[in-house]
């Protein structure tokens, strides 16, 4: 009986998740509630976990939990520490869960709400929660090794170098990219910049707190930050309202650029307990009330999505960013779908932790279901605003025009009636001078987020504290992936670099810090730098690079992960890796080929900057411009060439990967496992 | 009612113990009992073991984007 009873509840869920899927699918006309969005995400997740990835567990991977996990066999209390599942669960996803999920969404709602929501349901529970989950075991078999060894060791030695040049590269650009997403979220804004510069010496207090008075108490710490933070929020008001302070924290896009470069170089160079560690456990706390406050806003208000399922733009005219739906919608949403940079997680500390095979699946596939969850609710967030709105903060002056009656017209021209006044009034409720231009998706999620918390609390009259709270919140977890990548990129130089010259490679010598630090800033800083000055906005070039290099991550996690199954024999079962491995693959080529060649030049980076050598050539620039022309066409070629390279390291390791796989399974060599001998488990089920 | 009580007692208990240890409050305890366990003579301070933790945590991806 209670059997059958299971059935019919399984039955039922999965035929909510039909309903509520073909009811955003279908809808026409009039506005549909969030309710739906939330529906069909959460029945098509709860199903997805109860059945495919039970389905992978058993049938794939054959989970075994008689099988002593590395934290058993090398517990040293350190590195290697059993963990219970939830509260590993709650560590695998604070770190997984950075802002792509959140920014990616956002700036695919230029397609409607349909692409990306469906790619962010079916991509989490075909790939992204697939490559999450089986890296995690394969490093589990393998004593917590990392991507890059696993892909050394199993694929070829070309593979794992592969791997490492992958991890730079995506490391460089997404810093690059989240850099300016906060960029473009401060600029002229004072309150908003006041309020993150206080995150420092709020940051730098709660270091020497945690260092010297209290070590390690991180609770009490963390609480006292937050309740800083918060007060600065309010405080960022009497800043924008005073004159003098005003103009103090006015800053431009060029000289917030360059603060930024300057804060990601001490963060860096700086030891970690003092600026990095105290950021980041404000971070993680923050994080974790916003993300749920705004799942209880949605489920609370229910607002309207009053974006519709499809735009204008998804025949790839995009003001955000150019490009159709395939391949552009599947690399701008990276993180909620599938994000290579979860296997580095996955095969990172989470491994060493884990006190059961068993729970690889809870863990490795239910996080990213709750990170692909909260993808959702930022696609819910930005479309809830209408439409005209996300245009005009989203678009960069160049495509709309600079001044405001002219944008709002031409907006209004594609069919999203706005008004410059519109504009003029929301920003003076969130407390901002102006909202327009702000492409990058912060600002305009921080409009949907305040829009939905204040209906919840406080009303009209707080929807500034609001908007300032979810922008402090995005910008300081940008930060924080931009100090800790920063500071592993520069740990990744000097390895390199300690090859080359073995004192270079030692962490502690202060020249190399300091002269790895600046390389790496300088790198990411590079990609900044060009974001600001691009004439399209910068998130037109830079945000499909990240995506492509993220992507390319992927692709190679899942390379490795099909080459380990086939070796243990799973022939039978090996699509469930190698179709969203293929799929990868497609898209990113595809999405490279365009970006380097395509003759529209808001898409391809060679035919920009054909046209404007043409424009010099031609006489059409004028003399005082021709410099910074150049440096525009330099940096569209610099562009092309480093999506040239993606493409080709890919393209090496899939030939290096099917060399492998025609071997195996043409039975020409034994296929070496490098797996850890079986040991049997000490701890009894109740441990 | 005081089954429910106590029951209630032992939920936030598990709570409390599970926000400590995600983070992060009660690493130094766990890194202690280890210690004992393993008999080493040479036990990191609280202040030492906090450091070397972060750098350790810091010098690998561990925020994703």
């Amino acid at each position: 009986m209670k059997h059958f009873l299971q059935i019919f509840v399984w039955m039922a869920l999965a035929v909510a998740a039909a309903t509520a899927l073909a009811t955003i699918a279908l809808h026409r006309g009039e506005h549909i509630s969030a309710t739906w969005f939330v529906l069909a995400a959460a029945c098509s997740y709860l199903v997805a976990y109860r059945l495919y990835s039970a389905f992978i567990a058993a049938k794939l991977l054959a989970l075994d939990n008689t099988r002593a996990t590395p934290s058993e066999r090398h517990d040293d209390g350190r590195d290697f520490v059993p963990t219970n599942k939830w509260v590993l669960f709650g560590h695998h996803f604070a770190a997984i869960a950075g802002p792509g999920p959140l920014v990616g969404p956002t700036l695919a709602a230029q397609f409607g709400y349909l692409p990306g929501t469906l790619w962010l349901i079916a991509g989490a529970a075909f790939a992204g929660c697939v490559q999450d989950f089986v890296i995690l075991f394969c490093s589990i078999r393998r004593d917590g090794k990392t991507l890059g060894e696993m892909a050394r060791e199993e694929v070829s030695r070309r593979g794992g170098f592969i791997a490492q040049v992958a991890v730079l590269a995506i490391m460089i650009i997404l810093l690059g990219v989240v850099a300016l997403v906060i960029v473009n979220a401060l600029k002229s804004s004072p309150w908003a910049t006041f309020t993150l510069a206080a995150t420092i010496p709020i940051a730098l207090l709660l270091g020497v707190y945690l260092r010297f008075v209290r070590p390690g108490r991180v609770l009490e710490a963390s609480l006292m930050g937050v309740a800083l933070v918060l007060f600065a929020v309010v405080a960022g008001r009497w800043v924008a309202d005073s004159a003098a302070w005003s103009r103090v924290f006015t800053l431009s896009g060029l000289a917030l650029t360059f603060a930024i470069i300057v804060y990601g170089f001490a963060a860096s160079a700086l030891p970690v307990w003092l600026l990095l560690a105290p950021r980041d456990y404000l971070s993680a706390f923050i994080k974790a009330g916003a993300i749920f406050s705004l799942a209880a806003g949605i489920l609370l208000v229910r607002p309207h999505v009053l974006m519709p399922p499809l735009t204008r733009f998804v025949d790839g005219n995009g003001p955000v960013f150019a490009g159709k739906i395939f391949p552009f919608c599947f690399i701008t949403i990276a993180c909620g779908a599938i994000s290579g940079f979860h296997s580095l997680i996955s095969s990172g500390t989470t491994p060493k932790m884990i006190q059961r095979e068993g729970q690889a699946r809870f863990i490795g596939y239910g996080a990213m279901l709750l990170e692909s969850f909260v993808g959702v609710m930022a696609m819910v967030a930005a479309c809830a605003m209408t439409p005209g709105v996300y245009f005009a903060i989203n678009s960069p002056s160049q495509i709309v025009g600079a001044a405001p009656e002219t944008a709002a017209q031409t907006i209004s021209s594609w069919g999203y009636p706005l008004s410059a006044e519109t504009m003029t009034n929301l920003a003076h409720s969130v407390g901002e001078q102006t909202l327009w231009n702000r492409a990058g998706g912060a600002p305009s999620l921080a409009v949907g987020m305040a829009q939905i918390f204040s209906t919840t609390i406080g009303g009209e009259r707080l929807l500034s504290i609001w908007y300032h709270f979810a922008i402090m919140f995005e910008a300081l977890f940008i930060l924080t992936v931009l100090d800790a990548g920063t500071r592993v990129g520069r740990f990744m130089i000097q390895e390199l670099g300690g090859r080359v010259w073995k004192p270079f490679g030692r962490l502690n010598w202060y020249p190399g810090i300091l002269l790895s630090s600046a390389l790496i800033v300088g790198a990411w800083g590079y990609f900044l730098y060009q974001g600001v000055v691009d004439p399209l906005g910068g998130i037109n070039s830079l945000w499909p690079l990240f995506g492509i290099s993220n992507q390319l991550l992927a692709a190679v996690a899942l390379v490795v992960a099909t080459t380990i199954l086939l070796k243990m024999g799973r022939l039978k079962w090996i699509w469930v890796t190698l179709l969203p491995m293929a799929w990868l693959v497609v898209i990113t080529m595809t999405a490279s080929y365009q970006k380097i060649f395509s003759a529209n030049p808001r898409i391809g980076f060679l035919s920009f900057a054909n046209g404007l050598a043409a424009q010099i050539a031609a006489g059409k620039i004028p003399a005082a411009t021709i410099a910074e022309t150049q440096r525009v066409i330099f940096n569209q070629r610099l562009d092309a060439a480093v999506t040239a390279v993606l493409a080709i390291m890919i393209l090496v390791l899939l030939a290096e990967a099917l060399l492998q796989w025609h071997a195996i399974l043409g039975r020409d060599r034994e296929p070496v496992l490098h797996e850890t001998p079986y040991v049997a488990t000490q701890w009894t089920e109740g441990d | 009612m005081r089954d429910n009580w106590s029951k209630a007692k032992r939920g936030m208990a598990r709570f409390w113990r599970g926000l400590r240890e995600w983070c992060g409050d009660a690493a130094y305890e766990k890194y202690r009992k280890c210690a004992a366990q393993m008999g080493q003579n040479d036990v990191l301070s609280p202040g030492q073991f906090y450091v070397e933790q972060l750098n350790r945590k810091y010098s690998r991806p561990n925020r994703c984007c």
